[in-house]
């Protein structure tokens, strides 16, 4: 029995198996969507995309669509999200986008939109579903799906499936042009180099003194103090704001005797 | 199940006959491994012999294949008259425009960037400014496009087409971003092209969806068939039309899909802004002429309004504003839109009936246009001052006395845009009218005309500037060309000249080659 003819022969009815699946990873495919979207982190948002795909792929095999299900996991998955957290590693994943709308009315525009789309999507599936005879579907899997898809893949759409190479090739050198900065030899400082300039005149050698954690506050900004009093500015990270202590805070905090 | 050879029947390649573009793609594949493994101060001649050689051989491919009229690789592509003079036309323009690419003695380094990834108006920014070499990227990208537009406008069906549509577009992108100055300018011109290009190419897909759900096919000689056989709603068929026309038009540059060119053509390193002036105009209009002749030559009458109208609007729109530019690469932006609403008029010259005058004087045009705004924007190139060229309009002014030659040259090429009797532009615009009257396009010739007036305006008030200004204090300086700019410069305007006196020999290979095969 080809492959058309169980699913002919099961269009209708759900097994156990397969509900029991699909009521599992249903949430979890919703899960991820709903994550994607309200991660803040572009990481995050990447993996919880992930999940859904992920999910969708195990659907379609389900659905005894084994190819398209392979392609949604090695392609979407393995490829596309995994390039795509390249890309977020190569640039930085720091987040940075601003909350404010910078166009006006966008968001308004955005949920109109948005639910406009999906409601053309669900009137579409609805009408495929329930009003149109499927055409030509038995013709294309007479061999079976897969096989179907390799026919045409080889035979009539062989050099655009060969030419697909170059529009990759094409990418993956643009990525490298636009993301890869190359180090120089000049640039890169060898121990020799770093120990001369350890040394070398107006430079002090040694460690940097600590902050005065203990000894006036227990806080990393609070600046150590120099024999004459005054604040050392070495003493603490160029990027914490120097913090005065109020005479409270500074004043001995005798122990219980 | 598994399918047995006889099953499947696998397509006869004749690899001969696809070897132009095969040569390209295999030397830009080469070319990146250039990169990857050559030394830094070794890939710049390595990647210049490279491109050279592989496009000179791709020429003497073409030719020794000239007489080819097949349908090859399972028939997604065809090997014809027009295909294979728009092929040798790519690689001849793209000889010129890769000379321009290449030249490195008017600034240190020649136009490109040495590092596109350092973030432009850093302190890195600055040290690198300083550096006297220069990516390479740019050759294999160079190559990888020539490629993709020789299968655009030999595709025969509408995947393919796609997929060649997509292989070109990529790289033009990149280059649009790697000019060493101005480089904010740079990479905004081709994240718009980017942007944009992707947009007209969702619209391309997505007609071809509809046309697919018309004809059942995406071959075109399935959907010639189609037409005239199919039952089906005739809606789907010209929603179709317009989205795949919305693509191509969207690369030919015609209004109302032009509003991307002036911005990456100024933003564009000038070198790549002349390749895509003459190459993707040639490609795009390959592909469109191949759309309209082989797939949709039975919906002619329904398509002539349409695109006679935006014919129309491109011509008017294009010249007109071409009037109010003040920027020398903005003025040649436009009047490549204006150029595109005159190659509009010789598509739409589609007689049906044999009468192939159209295609054979389009195509006559795309060379000629060609060879003249490759050389123009070479002349751009040398016009510079101490920040780069030096594109504003008021900058141009006397010229002329600080150096006659290149003035001389730019206004004979402003003259052959205008077209002049004795430059290609006459001979190619009177092609074009020439077959759109014999069709009984009379009111499009009318247009034609009057466009050309009004463009004639802007080119002879640069030429009035040029010649007859005091040159100022800040005046640039016309740099001595190199020997590659030289060879380019000479290239284009002796095409010009020649394409002007005698432009039989080309007239009668155009015609003779405009031939489809379906």
């Amino acid at each position: 029995m080809t492959s058309v003819a169980i699913l002919a022969e099961a269009a209708g009815r759900v097994g156990t198996g397969e509900a029991i699946t699909f009521w599992v990873l249903t949430p979890v495919a919703l899960v991820g969507a709903i994550g994607m979207v309200w991660a803040r982190n572009a990481v995050h948002s990447a993996l919880f995309l992930v999940l859904t795909m992920l999910s969708l792929g195990v659907f379609y095999v389900l659905q005894a669509g084994p190819f398209i299900g392979m392609v949604q996991i090695i392609v979407y998955t393995g490829a596309i999200i995994m390039l795509f957290l390249f890309v977020l590693m190569l640039v930085g994943r720091d987040a940075s986008d601003s909350l404010i709308e910078t166009l006006r009315g966008q968001r308004t525009a955005a949920i109109v939109l948005g639910v406009g789309f999906a409601g053309l999507i669900c009137t579409m599936l609805a009408r495929g579903l329930t009003s149109m005879a499927d055409k030509g579907l038995g013709a294309a899997n007479k061999d079976g799906n897969v096989q179907g898809i390799a026919a045409l893949l080889f035979t009539r759409y062989v050099f655009a499936f060969e030419v697909t190479s170059a529009l990759l090739i094409t990418a993956a050198v643009g990525a490298m042009i636009l993301a890869h900065v190359e180090k120089r030899k000049e640039d890169k400082v060898n121990q020799p180099a770093m120990m001369r300039r350890r040394f070398a005149p107006g430079n002090y050698p040694g460690p940097k003194p600590g902050p005065g954690v203990f000894a006036t506050s227990n806080s990393v900004a609070t600046p150590a103090r120099l024999p004459d009093g005054t604040p050392a500015d070495r003493s603490i990270s160029p990027i914490l704001p120097v913090r005065e202590l109020t005479a409270a805070e500074a004043a001995p905090k005798g122990t219980e005797e | 199940m598994i399918l047995t050879q006889e099953a499947l029947k696998l397509p006869q390649i004749n690899y001969v006959a696809l070897s132009p573009m095969l040569i390209l793609f295999g030397a830009a594949t080469v070319g990146v491994l250039v990169e990857a493994f050559a030394g830094r101060g070794r890939r710049y001649p390595v990647q210049l012999g490279l491109s050279l050689v592989s496009l000179v051989a791709a020429l003497v491919m073409v030719v020794r294949v000239a007489h080819t009229r097949e349908l090859t690789a399972g028939g997604a592509v065809a090997v014809d008259g027009p295909a294979l003079f728009l092929e040798g036309t790519l690689a001849v323009l793209g000889i010129v425009a890769l000379l321009l690419v290449a030249e490195r003695s008017l600034e240190p380094g020649g136009p490109f960037v040495a590092v596109a990834a350092v973030t432009a108006g850093t302190e890195a920014d600055r040290v690198q400014a300083q550096r006297r070499d220069a990516g390479t990227e740019v050759y294999p990208l160079l190559l990888f496009a020539l490629g993709g537009m020789m299968l655009f406008v030999s595709a025969n069906d509408l995947l393919t087409m796609f997929v060649a549509l997509e292989v070109f577009s990529l790289p033009l992108y990149l280059m649009c971003g790697l000019a060493r100055r101005r480089r904010l300018l740079s990479q905004e011109a081709a994240l718009k092209y980017f942007l944009l290009g992707a947009f007209a190419s969702a619209f391309f897909l997505f007609g071809i969806a509809m046309i697919y759900g018309y004809a059942g096919q995406i071959n075109f000689a399935a959907i010639h068939e189609a037409i005239q056989s199919s039952t089906n709603d005739r809606i789907l068929l010209y929603l179709g039309l317009a989205l795949l026309a919305i693509g191509l038009l969207f690369k030919a540059a015609a209004v109302p899909f032009h509003v991307w060119t002036p911005d990456v053509y100024q933003g564009a390193p000038t070198p790549v802004t002349a390749f895509m002036a003459a190459c993707t105009k040639v490609a795009a209009f390959g592909a469109l002429l191949r759309v309209i002749y082989v797939a949709f030559e039975r919906t002619a009458w329904d398509l002539r309004l349409v695109i006679g109208g935006i014919a129309v609007l491109t011509m008017v729109v294009g010249s007109v504003l071409a009037v109010t530019q003040t920027d020398i690469k903005r003025l040649l932006a436009y009047s490549s839109i204006a150029n595109a609403g005159y190659l509009l008029v010789g598509v739409l010259a589609v007689g049906g009936n044999g009468n192939h005058d159209g295609l054979a004087s389009s195509m006559f045009y795309l060379v000629a246009y060609g060879f003249s705004v490759v050389a123009a924007f070479g002349v751009v190139t040398l016009v510079r001052d101490a920040d780069g060229e030096a594109t504003h309009l008021s900058r141009w002014a006397g010229l002329g006395r600080r150096s006659p030659l290149y003035a001389g040259l730019f206004t004979f090429l402003l003259l052959a845009f205008a077209g002049i009797p004795l430059t290609s532009g006459f001979t190619s615009k009177f092609a074009v009218f020439g077959a759109a009257l014999a069709s009984g396009q009379a009111w499009l010739v009318v247009l034609g005309a009057i466009t050309s007036v009004i463009l004639a305006f802007p080119y002879l008030r640069v030429v009035v500037l040029v010649w007859l200004s005091e040159p100022g204090e800040n005046t640039p300086t016309v740099s001595i060309p190199g020997a590659l700019t030289s060879a380019a410069l000479a290239i284009g305007a002796l095409a010009t000249l020649l394409l002007g006196i005698a432009p039989q020999p080309l007239l009668d290979l155009s015609s003779r080659a405009a031939e489809f095969v379906r």
